[in-house]
């Protein structure tokens, strides 16, 4: 039902975005190029950055950041180079998909009953919620792995029909797979946690609802009232693993490059993801520990 | 050695609000290899809690507990394999069928799809094998609850109600089933608190009240607690036969068509002699017929639990 509905959801999203869009014209397109051929040659030549080897965190090459800086500018809607862009964007939506599909696996057995059916089959109680973690892990990443396939897919052709292609780098395709496969890690990572917690709560309801309460609530006010704490939070790790920007220290300053003092980082990528491990295996051990010890009446 | 034995097996729940319930209290049992055993005893006696303590769902919090001689605590995964079971209701998937609902089980294990036909089979649902659980009469429910447990071919069966909610005809059924795996060989233990259904399937009774055994031991030898307590004596003239009996200081009452005497059955010959003495002649004398349920409510009388 999930992926039907968000199956529909793509679909009904696209046929608006490429209602909104609309194909650039020749001249269109030649002016749009050559102002991004120019910008382009400014950037490699340093005009940009300015002296210095430093290059703004989250790039790895130059080439890399001046084609981000120096987009095609025409102003027709869907343009195919910000695939990998919205892969991003929507990646809140396919992380709380996987997070309502694993709270769901979690808590179908304790809700319907058939969680002492189960373990009068296979008792030993740890080996069920490791495989059960193991097929959350599966279902999670082949469910949000299809519907971004599907959003890029469906992308492409409202591209083809109503927008342009222009300014695409070569390597597009790999940059929009490897950030569909890091929203599926983060995915895998929530919906474990919510495994955890629907596991200890015995229940769906129970799992969407502390979680969303904590990650909307309390993550969100903590973050803003003590933003020094960002680098232990949940959904601040999920964001930078996805967008593989880290999250510097609100108190320093960056000024586009024009300077070669970078603010510090206070989440990076290997940080996130420890961040994000770190709640996974605490909450499992939680969650192996109660469901080993506790009575299923 | 017993199929299952329990000695000393205590479980206790902590409410909230403080304070305990004792469901299980020192319970000891032992239940043979082979053929039916009943377990019986009254709503909140502690029976499905026992069951949930010989399956490992529940921890007891005293006494010990073997399952085909394992150590239920440390060796129940080694046995888990030959022991079917039905709790309380049979929890299935309601939006699946019949036969997806015992092939999910199965897979478990590695149960062959013959095998699943040959349980359905067995508890007559092939026919709707293939429908959704959900349009299933709760008969059917338990049927296919039966089948499941029947799915690992098991040499023990723990069966908790599986009368539970039937219609006459799905009670019958469900009885013979029970007869017939028992027959088989294999053991069944069987709870309920409708005591005819125990009296009519099982070769082994145990009792319990309050999370403690009452009596335990071959039906007829459980049903012969609490008999003998009276006799039935017809005859034609019955206010007369209550005036003879009432002058040799025998305690009888009119029942029925019958007169109800108070005298235990080794005493017959008494009452025979002097009806006949006044000229009336018995045209019947038995022993009261004793259920299971006289006994049942002889037996916990003193602890006031009756059902």
């Amino acid at each position: 039902m999930m992926l039907v509905g968000g199956v529909l959801l793509i679909v009904v999203a696209m046929v608006i975005a490429g209602a909104n869009s609309h194909k650039p014209t020749a001249a269109q397109i030649a002016s749009a190029d050559a102002a991004f051929q120019k910008q382009f040659a400014e950037c490699m030549q340093g005009q940009v950055l300015g002296p210095g080897p430093q290059l703004p965190p989250g790039y790895t090459s130059l080439a890399q950041f001046c084609a981000d800086e120096a987009a095609p500018n025409v102003d027709t809607g869907l343009q195919f180079r910000d695939a990998a862009l919205l892969l991003q964007h929507t990646s809140t939506f396919v992380v709380l998909l996987g997070v309502a599909l694993a709270a769901s696996l979690g808590g179908a057995d304790w809700s319907a009953g058939t969680m002492t059916t189960l373990l009068t089959w296979e008792p030993r109680r740890i080996r069920v919620l490791l495989t059960r973690a193991v097929v959350v892990a599966v279902v999670v990443v082949s469910v949000t792995l299809f519907l971004q396939g599907v959003l890029l897919g469906s992308f492409r052709l409202a591209v083809a029909l109503r927008g342009t292609s222009l300014g695409a780098p070569p390597g597009l395709i790999g940059d929009a797979l490897q950030t569909g496969l890091r929203v599926s890690a983060v995915a895998v990572g929530f919906g474990l946690v919510a495994l955890a917690i629907a596991t200890i709560g015995r229940s769906t309801v129970a799992a969407l609802g502390v979680l969303f309460g904590y990650l909307v609530l309390f993550e969100g006010v903590i973050a803003g009232l003590r933003p020094s704490i960002q680098d232990r939070l949940l959904v601040r790790a999920g964001g930078v693993i996805v967008s593989q920007q880290p999250i510097f220290d609100q108190n320093g300053s960056f000024s586009s490059g024009l300077s070669n003092q970078l603010p510090r980082v206070l989440l990076g990528l290997t940080e996130a993801s420890v961040v994000a491990a770190v709640y996974v295996v605490v909450l499992m051990v939680l969650a192996l520990f109660a469901f080993r010890t506790r009575d299923v009446n | 050695m017993g199929v299952i034995e329990l000695h000393g097996l205590r479980k206790e729940y902590r409410r909230i609000r403080g304070g305990r319930t004792v469901a299980v209290d020192g319970l000891d049992l032992e239940v043979p290899d082979g053929g039916v055993f009943g377990f019986l005893g009254p709503n909140g006696a502690g029976k499905t809690t026992t069951i949930r303590c010989v399956l490992g769902l529940v921890r007891p919090n005293a006494g010990s507990l073997t399952l085909l001689g394992a150590d239920v605590s440390s060796g129940l995964a080694g046995v888990i394999g030959k022991v079917g079971s039905i709790v309380e209701q049979p929890a299935l998937f309601p939006r699946f069928t019949g036969r997806r609902n015992l092939q999910i089980l199965g897979r478990i294990q590695r149960v062959g799809r013959s095998t699943i036909d040959e349980v359905l089979e067995r508890v007559r649902l092939s026919d709707r094998a293939d429908d959704a659980v959900r349009t299933y009469s709760l008969g059917m429910k338990q049927r296919l609850g039966i089948a499941a447990a029947l799915l690992k071919d098991p040499s023990v069966l723990l069966l908790d109600e599986p009368a539970n909610g039937l219609d006459p005809a799905g009670i019958v059924e469900v009885r013979e089933l029970i007869r017939s795996l028992g027959a088989e060989g294999r053991t069944v233990f069987v709870s309920s608190h409708i005591l005819s259904e125990v009296q009519q399937t099982a070769d082994q009774v145990a009792i319990i009240a309050r999370g403690r055994l009452v009596k335990a031991g071959p039906v007829n030898e459980v049903l012969a607690a609490g008999r003998a307590r009276g006799l039935v004596v017809k005859l034609a003239d019955l206010p007369a036969g209550l005036r003879v009996l009432a002058d040799e200081q025998i305690p009888a009452v009119v029942s029925g068509d019958t007169l109800s005497v108070d005298l235990p059955p080794n005493q017959a010959e008494r009452v025979t002699r002097v009806l006949a003495a006044k000229d009336l002649y018995v045209s019947e004398l038995r022993p009261e017929e004793v259920d299971l349920e006289t006994v049942f409510l002889e037996l916990t009388k003193d602890e006031g639990l009756g059902p």
